[in-house]
């Protein structure tokens, strides 16, 4: 197992080797000049100059590169043109907000979607089945941007349940800053009515960002019990007695989990990405909110940074779904 | 019906049923807080390093300036100078101070607190330094006493009184006690303040919420009767136009800037909602290359100019625009209203047979900035009205970023870009400075333009102290654009925002930028 960890760990490192590459170039390859943008339209050439030299663009991109990987090294992510700090600083504050969405989202679509896949796959071809296959494909076909806006425009401005966007209500009073998750932090200080607002504020885009996982677990899980159901030594545990409910949710579900964790792995990463628009609709203060505010302005360091640390979190949740398989399977341990 | 009509359109008839009459203001005690929403944040506060809209309107609650705009025209009003007199040669400009003003803190404001601004504005170099770091080194500003500033400008600058309500004033004190090196308070000033503005900082998240308590002893007092002030203002960051307006209409917010031109048409509609519907001052421009592919020549220009339909745009607009009769915008100073290119197919196509390409059969490309509906519908408009001339329209979209980019050097520079050109002062120097070789390739200028006559008019203009003549220079620098035609000049959109009946104090500027609202006039009327 040990060796398993020790092959992936160096993959991950590869891998991240590989995307503080590609997203140098990408930054540096398009017309934009971040420091220009910064300065305004009326700068002065003396102006845009003083901006360059400030955030090291004045030099060789070979030596812009040297000194991103060596602060890099040792955890500086650069400064952000746009917000004037350090990008590990901004992304400090924004992750948190990003990471309460995805693993509300994330908890979501697993506490709905497993379920309703196995019930989907043992009535299957019910009534039941074809409903559950009709929201597991408009999951994934209808677009986040739409669904958040009519979302918005029926629970939140005609029937008034919900507010429309941010994470707190302008007059809430904000718990202590502990995890940096609004929701959590007000449980942890005991201010419920805060954390009742915070709750509010968080179904919609949780709900709007869990859809497509939702959706992929929900198939993914459908498909794999079916299959399990149907193999030799489920229906040899049904030959021999055991109860229908031991045979789902022991045997057939533990099998049919491995597809299911790859997925949840894989939609982790997805969901952090997906942050950037369902951030913007509803104004969650998180890192897609972050990210698009850069981009807008040509900051490249904080849209390196948090393309990074997505891809980060990305590698992380693949290697824990690795490990879990390992552990599931030993087989793969192997692969 | 496309999705955005329909969503309108839904949104509009839930909202007619369901509207709360209620009041939406926030409430602390009696006294009211408004919450004013747009769609760009606030990353960095400090006054001497960004102006962008929203980042004037935060700036201009919490700080003061020697002087501000006022009124329709704009016109500069006493602030925290009570007057002020200029030497004969215009190179001295003396300013006395009000002795009523004190800094949040408690400070007295003076002479040297304005000294101290005006050096670290200049020596910073970012922001708003463009404005004077030509006419003024930062050692010739002397607080000559308590109440007394001089400035002592490098040449004669008539416009010089034109950027002070841009130049706001901060507290030494403070400042240089949060300063760390050597970087002037830049950092701490991100996201704090140092002024004596009629609002102070209560919760800051630049990328979301702006909560500002008013000071009750304003030194200036306030505009409305004491039981109507405020007791403070919100500033809520909603990027996307449609939860703007949802949260509107739900009351979450009481005004709300940057709405679309549907948007503001299903609003008008609704109970307990006003429009404030104001001419602005910011031309929208289509600019052409005149350096480098077909538009480099004149008479192409010209065609284009008389070929494009000028009306279509008042359309665009819901008629809310007014087309542009000179390169000046209507704030500016010395503006002439010229005979200006409008929709003439034969004198197009005269203008197109003197071209090397009489009947086209070329391709020229419309670029605008991704998202921007208007500036879309736009593009459309000129490939429908080039057509009949043999010239393809390519309207491409592409973030700000890159149009900003490419339109540096006329190499890369589109054949056709669109630009709202945003006035920040009445100063007729900063536009004409736009047609000057010298602009070629910055932001205002990705024509290239390139002529010396304008630029010889625009240096003698800048200094000219005998007022009749340099209108004259202006004129004639005006009548130069329109001549060699770097630009379609197209229309001035209005100002809208929608709000609250209950909002009142609300006073259009026409130098505001954007969606920026003065905060401090404003308040919510009792019922």
């Amino acid at each position: 197992m040990l060796r398993f960890l020790a092959r992936r760990i160096g993959y991950l490192a590869l891998m991240l080797g590989g995307l503080v590459l590609v997203t140098f170039v990408i930054s540096n390859v398009t017309p934009a000049d971040p420091a220009a943008l910064a300065a305004g339209p009326d700068a002065t050439p003396a102006m845009v100059a003083t901006m360059r030299q400030e955030y090291g663009l004045d030099r060789p991109l070979p030596e812009q590169f040297a000194r991103y990987v060596g602060d890099l090294l040792q955890g500086r992510l650069g400064r952000s043109i746009q917000t004037g700090n350090a990008v590990t600083e901004d992304l400090l504050r924004y992750v948190p907000a990003s990471l309460q969405l995805v693993l509300l989202a994330m908890g979501f679509a697993c506490a709905v979607g497993i379920p309703l896949g196995v019930l989907s796959a043992v009535r299957r071809h019910s009534l039941f089945d074809h409903a559950v296959r009709v929201l597991a494909v408009s999951g994934v076909a209808l677009p986040a941007f739409w669904i958040a806006l009519l979302l918005q425009l029926v629970l939140a401005v005609w029937a008034g349940w919900l507010p429309t966007g941010g994470q707190l209500s302008i007059a809430a009073d904000p718990p202590p800053v502990l995890t940096g998750m609004v929701l959590l932090d007000s449980l942890l200080a005991g201010q419920w009515g805060t954390a009742g607002d915070a709750a509010a504020h968080a179904v919609l885009p949780a709900f709007v960002l869990s859809l497509p996982c939702l959706a992929s677990v929900l198939r993914v899980n459908r498909a794999e019990m079916i299959e399990v159901l149907g193999s030799d030594h489920v229906t040899a545990a049904r030959a021999h007695g055991v109860a229908p409910r031991r045979v789902v949710g022991l045997l057939a579900l533990k099998n049919a989990m491995l597809p299911t964790l790859a997925i949840i792995g894989l939609r982790f990463g997805w969901m952090l990405g997906s942050t950037v628009l369902v951030e913007t609709v509803f104004d969650w203060p998180g890192l897609g909110l972050y990210a698009v505010n850069a981009a807008i302005a040509a900051d490249f360091k904080p849209v390196m940074g948090v393309t990074l640390t997505i891809g980060l979190l990305f590698m992380l949740a693949n290697l824990l779904v690795d490990l879990a398989y390992g552990w599931l399977d030993p087989r793969t341990r192997g692969a | 019906m496309d999705r955005r009509s329909f969503l309108s359109g839904a949104v509009a008839a839930v909202a007619a049923s369901s509207l709360d009459p209620a009041y939406g203001f926030e409430r602390e005690g009696s006294r009211r807080i408004l919450v004013f929403s747009g769609n760009q944040p606030v990353p960095i506060l400090d006054p001497h390093q960004r102006y962008d809209w929203s980042t004037r309107m935060m700036q201009r609650c919490l700080y003061d300036a020697l002087v501000r705009y006022e009124g329709t025209p704009a016109r500069i009003i006493p602030w925290l100078a009570e007057r002020w007199e200029t030497s004969a040669d215009g190179l001295r400009w003396t300013f006395h101070l009000t002795d009523k003003a004190r800094f949040h803190d408690g400070t007295p404001l003076d002479a040297e607190a304005v000294r101290f601004s005006f050096e670290r504005g200049l020596r910073l170099n970012k922001g708003i330094s463009w404005m004077l770091s030509r006419h003024l080194k930062p050692e010739n500003v002397e607080a000559m006493d308590a109440r007394t500033v001089r400035f002592t400008l490098e040449r004669a600058y008539p416009d010089f009184l034109a950027f002070l309500p841009l130049w706001f004033v901060v507290n030494p004190k403070q400042v240089l006690a949060n300063q760390e090196g050597d970087d002037h308070g830049q950092k701490w000033l991100t996201n704090a303040e140092a002024g004596s503005g009629p609002f102070r900082i209560r919760r800051w998240d630049g990328q979301g919420v702006m909560a500002l308590e008013a000071v009750p002893d304003y030194w200036k007092g306030w505009p409305m009767a004491e039981p109507d002030r405020p007791a403070g203002v919100i500033y809520r960051v909603v990027r996307e136009a449609a939860p703007r307006k949802a949260a509107l209409q739900r009351g979450e917010v009481d005004v709300a800037a940057n709405l679309t031109p549907d948007d503001i048409e299903g609003l008008e509609r609704m109970p307990a909602m006003e429009v404030a519907n104001v001419p602005g001052a910011a031309p929208f421009a289509i600019m052409m290359n005149t350096q480098k592919g077909p538009t480099a020549d004149l008479n192409l220009r010209k065609a284009i100019a008389h070929a494009f339909d000028y009306e279509a745009l008042l359309t665009i607009h819901k008629g809310q625009a007014r087309l542009m009769d000179g390169p000046f915008p209507v704030v500016t100073a010395d503006r002439v209203a010229l005979d200006m290119p409008r929709r003439n197919p034969d004198l197009a196509k005269a203008y197109m047979a003197k071209t090397a390409a009489p009947e086209g059969g070329f391709e020229l490309e419309y670029l605008h900035v991704a998202g921007l509906e208007v500036q879309r519908q736009i593009g459309l408009v000129l490939l429908a009205a080039l057509q009949p001339l043999g010239i393809r329209v390519n309207v491409v979209a592409q973030p700000w970023p890159t149009l900003v980019g490419r339109g540096a050097s006329p190499e890369t520079a589109a054949a056709m870009t669109a630009v709202y050109v945003t006035p920040v002062t009445t100063s007729p120097d900063t536009v004409a400075s736009q047609y000057a070789s010298s602009a070629a390739g910055q932001f205002w200028g990705i024509h290239h333009l390139r002529d010396a006559e304008i630029d010889r008019m625009v240096e003698e203009a800048a200094v000219e102290l005998d007022a009749p003549k340099r209108a004259a220079l202006y004129a004639a620098i005006q009548r130069r654009v329109v001549d060699l035609q770097p630009v379609i000049f197209c229309m001035t959109a209005n100002q809208q925002w929608a709000m609250r009946n209950y909002v009142k104090g609300f006073a259009a500027q026409p130098l505001n930028l954007t969606g920026e609202v003065d905060l401090f006039p404003l308040y919510a009327a009792r019922a």
